[in-house]
């Protein structure tokens, strides 16, 4: 019986010191029943995958846009790009009744009723990055122009290689409405060139290391591959590594997004261009449509944000500034 | 009946062969009941308008629903001193195939509905059954067993579908089961507790569930005493991937999708659940009252901790440590009794 007492002493001393560690979330007796009472300066953000840099970035756009609009934002994001293990996430979160959710859905369709009950609960709602098959319910939708970003990474492979030739794509999942865009961008691109060969897509399940076995074992099947698109941040990691393993030259990767990791491999050679998302300003945007729901002012319901293309050349210049950050 | 000196290591049954051993069982459970009522307050005190809403409670008990018709299965092969780890896997290739069976039927009703959840149950036993028959007959460990058929089922269901996951289940299916609701209570939780009161009566009050415990607690002895080892293994076996089948079923109604890069850590959760519940991985004890306490431990925790704001990485931390706890006090109930204490 000692032994019980002692652990579950033990068991509440360690729950009870970890939420006094805890950061964001603040004292809510001031909260009403409805999340939407004035006086609630609390939103939640709910990344796609934790430990990502690009919505590291985004939450750091975030963060400092609410501290000027005067809100206290929480994040959390599940350990994977995963329906299953985000849907408790955010039923967690709609209980905990923020003023607003900013979300990066993980599947257009599992995560549509879930999201349905948060804003069936008063909870504002904002989609940022990715979306759900019928957004209505969603107070605003903010995402890059990602079937433009498509089109220019093919572009930028059309300048790097003139002459033409064979090209791959490699994608995370099929589902993810944003990098579904950006490979459709590619692929109606690369459809309109005839010089170009496009060899379609492989998903990587956006795990670096299925994308270099994925890009290696292609370039052992078509070792006259000229271009490969890597449509997200971890697809462009993998790949890069895929062909240094397969001891290919010259063959020219775009990838997505511009994590600390692609920005090295940009110096180094392996990749040659990236297209940058804008999540600090897709961060903020959100926050401002939040702000602009639970205010009453205008909302806007669809903003494209825009990328920039970062090159070895302007590393030094505005493509610098357009690299995601691994902290704030 | 002459008087019976007790085994150093009892046959764990339901029925008090002994005060001090059912003191000791008690014991257990009732000390993971108690970590998980303290976690409870704990968070209730933390936060009491926004965790202890029967909006919150009711979402803690949708989402371990379909890993509690998981653990009900995995109970049993535990207590067996065996381990599933083809469950994650063999939910998704038993969905997998009930989609695209329910897809090619078409139609939105019950029929069709009901065709789907006969197919994913039949997968599950199938993919049970040849985890079963490896085990009991090829004598391959358990653990090598459910690894490997943990990759095969995964790779056959990406080969079906190419890797794009299916996103037509019939309707009747996600509002009725997925998100409907009978007197309040999720449709999918009603669902999931009467697979857990049936596995909880198959284990503690048939022969079944005493033959399950006999094989855990001494294979060889309970070969010798005329209990058919290999067939109530493969039984076994077959039953854990008849709930995977199930729970294949009843995440399809959950999600509207097939998931099929998910699941990957549902083998590990439900494992640690069962373990945290107090089934021994050595064999020979366990319940399932346990294992649902131990399954809304990690649910109750990270609910708590998204609620309160903590970092969800303290979750897998709390959840690890609560483990490693575990078994702690699984191993010094193990040597207390085999030092003889109920002797």
């Amino acid at each position: 019986m000692r032994n019980t007492i002692k652990v579950a002493a033990l068991s509440a001393t360690a729950v009870l010191a970890l939420a006094a560690c805890s950061s964001g979330k603040t004292d809510d007796t001031s909260t009403a029943g409805s999340s939407g009472a004035s006086g609630n300066k609390n939103i939640a953000f709910v990344q796609g995958v934790a430990g990502d840099e690009f919505y590291i970035t985004m939450e750091c756009g975030i963060k400092a846009k609410a501290a000027e609009l005067g809100y206290t934002v929480t994040t959390q994001g599940p350990q994977k790009f995963d329906p299953t293990l985000q849907k408790p996430i955010v039923d967690s979160v709609t209980a905990s009744k923020p003023a607003a959710m900013l979300i990066a859905p993980t599947d257009v369709t599992a995560m549509q009723a879930p999201l349905e009950q948060a804003a069936k609960a008063g909870i504002k709602v904002v989609l940022v990055d990715t979306t759900v098959n019928d957004p209505s319910f969603a107070v605003s939708q903010i995402s890059s122009d990602n079937v433009g970003g498509g089109a220019a990474a093919f572009e930028a492979i059309k300048a790097a290689k003139p002459g033409g030739g064979k090209v791959l794509v490699i994608s995370t999942d099929p589902g993810v409405s944003t990098v579904d865009a950006r490979v459709k961008g590619f692929s109606d691109a690369a459809a309109k060139d005839s010089t170009f060969k496009d060899l379609g897509v492989q998903y990587s399940h956006n795990d670096p290391a299925t994308a270099a076995n994925l890009v290696s074992s292609a370039l052992q099947k078509d070792p006259d591959i000229v271009g490969i698109f890597a449509t997200n941040l971890f697809s462009a990691e993998g790949s890069a590594t895929g062909v240094r393993q397969a001891g290919a030259k010259d063959v020219t990767i775009v990838g997505f997004d511009a994590g600390p990791n692609q920005i090295k491999a940009l110096q180094d050679g392996t990749v040659q261009a990236l297209v940058a998302q804008q999540p600090s300003t897709i961060g903020s945007d959100g926050i401002e449509q939040a702000d602009a729901a639970l205010t009453g002012k205008t909302v806007n319901p669809k903003i494209q944000t825009g990328f920039t293309i970062i090159t070895k050349d302007n590393l030094s210049g505005e493509g610098g500034q357009a690299a995601y950050k691994s902290t704030c | 009946m002459s008087t019976i000196t007790k085994p150093a290591q009892a046959i764990e049954t339901s029925s008090s062969h002994g005060s001090f051993l059912e003191r000791l069982k008690a014991m257990q459970s009732v000390w993971i009941l108690g970590v998980l009522i303290v976690i409870f307050g704990a968070f209730a005190v933390l936060s009491p308008t926004q965790f202890l809403t029967t909006g919150n409670i009711t979402n803690i008990m949708q989402n371990v629903s379909i890993w509690a018709v998981i653990a009900v299965g995995m109970t049993f092969v535990i207590i067996t001193s065996g381990i599933d780890l083809s469950v994650g896997s063999v939910l998704v290739v038993s969905s997998v195939v009930s989609a695209k069976t329910m897809e090619a039927l078409g139609g939105e009703g019950w029929g069709v509905a009901l065709v789907g959840l006969l197919v994913a149950v039949v997968v599950g036993l199938l993919w049970g059954i040849l985890n079963g028959f490896l085990v009991a007959k090829a004598h391959v460990p358990p653990l090598i067993v459910t690894l490997g058929t943990l990759s095969v089922a995964l790779g056959i269901a990406q080969i079906i579908t190419g890797g794009l996951d299916i996103r037509s289940a019939p309707t009747v299916l996600q509002d009725s089961i997925g998100y409907g609701r009978i007197a309040g209570i999720p449709a999918i939780s009603l669902i999931a507790l009467v697979v857990v009161i049936l596995g909880g009566i198959g284990l503690h009050k048939t022969k079944f569930g005493r033959y399950t415990y006999a094989i855990g607690s001494n294979e060889t002895s309970a070969r010798r005493v005329g209990i058919g080892v290999d067939r109530k293994l493969v039984q076994i076996y077959a039953l854990s991937g008849f709930l995977a089948g199930l729970a294949g079923l009843l995440s399809l109604a959950q999600f509207g999708t097939t998931t099929i890069a998910g699941q990957s850590l549902t083998n590990l959760n439900v494992i640690a659940a069962v373990v945290i519940g107090g089934t021994s991985i050595f064999g020979g004890l366990g319940s399932m009252f346990g294992s649902m306490v131990g399954l809304f431990i990690p649910a109750t925790l990270q609910s708590g901790f998204v609620i309160i704001g903590v970092s969800p990485y303290w979750q897998t931390v709390a959840v690890g440590a609560i483990l490693i706890a575990a078994v702690y006090v699984d191993q010094q109930r193990r040597a207390a009794a085999s030092r003889g204490k109920g002797v």
